[in-house]
């Protein structure tokens, strides 16, 4: 999985968002790394919709614009339990490796 | 109603360029979102912006947001084909000279010129069509339309055509540059293929394609 579907599917993992707010939960999961482009953002959640990982939730005119409100399927909420679970065994192995050098605490 | 600004009439012209059903689905909402992130008192679309939209625009033709992943790697693959191609007018521009140098030892001057016009100029030529079917295909693919997969079994088969034509002939005819670039594209039509026709990928190319 890439990280900015990774991104993508962690910023709905607690609710509902829109197009606005997935870029900013993601530049803020990130710690600022990554800023999604409207464009990247918007293949991404083309492609997730096709995936059967992601949904519209609703749609609201928010100032006479269109609002769509994107949440995670059941589907996308394993996919991501799961690569979230393979990242972290990834990371104990790293650390378990590098904490006899001294470099981790 | 109010006039749309200039950075808004600058965001709707670059996402013109998005297929137009998706367009009708998503144009107002990405534009509120392109608007929600322009800087305060911006008057133009950015040039970092416009290029990650176009990127996006190239993607929803190619059908690359949609289509399975085999179809995916195809259409990637396909697109490396089209840039392969031009390498191959390339490398036969390049080993020109030694090509010519290496048949004159043999050859007359007078059958070089008739090499020249009838079998290097002809690669030369169709070279820049090669490239456009290749895209032109991986297009068609990356939608998914029935007719695709076919279509590109034959360009495939003149690839393959072309290739045995240059191992017959050898290196009196073809540099070693040449025939491995030639080489490495049938391997990239091989590969395609094997994802086209691949399990997951065959239902793709079985819906309607206003269902892709």
């Amino acid at each position: 999985m890439q990280e900015a579907t990774f991104l993508i599917l962690t910023a709905l993992a607690d609710g509902s968002q829109h197009g606005y707010g997935i870029i900013a939960e993601v530049q803020e999961i990130s710690g600022g790394r990554v800023r999604l482009r409207a464009g990247t953002l918007y293949t991404a959640l083309d492609r997730l919709r096709v995936d059967g990982l992601i949904g519209v939730d609703r749609e609201e005119i928010v100032e006479g614009r269109l609002r769509r409100y994107y949440r995670l399927t059941p589907e996308g909420t394993e996919r991501l339990a799961a690569e979230a679970a393979r990242l972290q065994a990834n990371a104990r192995a790293a650390l378990a490796r590098l904490k006899p050098l001294g470099v981790v605490t | 109603m109010t006039e749309p600004s200039r950075l808004e009439q600058g965001y709707r012209r670059v996402l013109a360029c998005y297929p137009k059903e998706f367009r009708r689905a998503n144009e107002e909402e990405i534009l509120a979102v392109l608007l929600a992130t322009a800087a305060e008192g911006r008057q133009r679309a950015g040039l970092a912006e416009c290029a990650d939209l176009l990127r996006g625009a190239i993607k929803m033709h190619l059908g690359m947001s949609r289509s399975p992943r085999p179809v995916l790697n195809a259409v990637r693959l396909m697109c490396a084909g089209a840039v392969l191609t031009l390498a191959v007018l390339a490398t036969v521009l390049v080993t020109l000279g030694s090509l010519r140098s290496d048949f004159i030892q043999n050859f007359t001057a007078a059958q070089w010129h008739t090499v020249m016009l009838t079998q290097i100029v002809p690669v030369l030529a169709s070279a820049p069509i090669g490239a456009g079917v290749w895209l032109w295909l991986a297009w068609a693919n990356g939608r998914g339309y029935d007719w695709a997969r076919p279509a590109f079994m034959a360009l495939f088969g003149l690839v393959t055509t072309g290739l045995l034509l240059g191992v017959g002939e050898g290196t009196a005819l073809y540099a070693p540059a040449d025939l491995i670039a030639a080489t490495v594209l049938w391997l990239v039509g091989l590969a395609v293929i094997v994802l086209i026709f691949s399990k997951t990928a065959s239902p793709y190319y079985q819906q309607e394609p206003a269902q892709q």
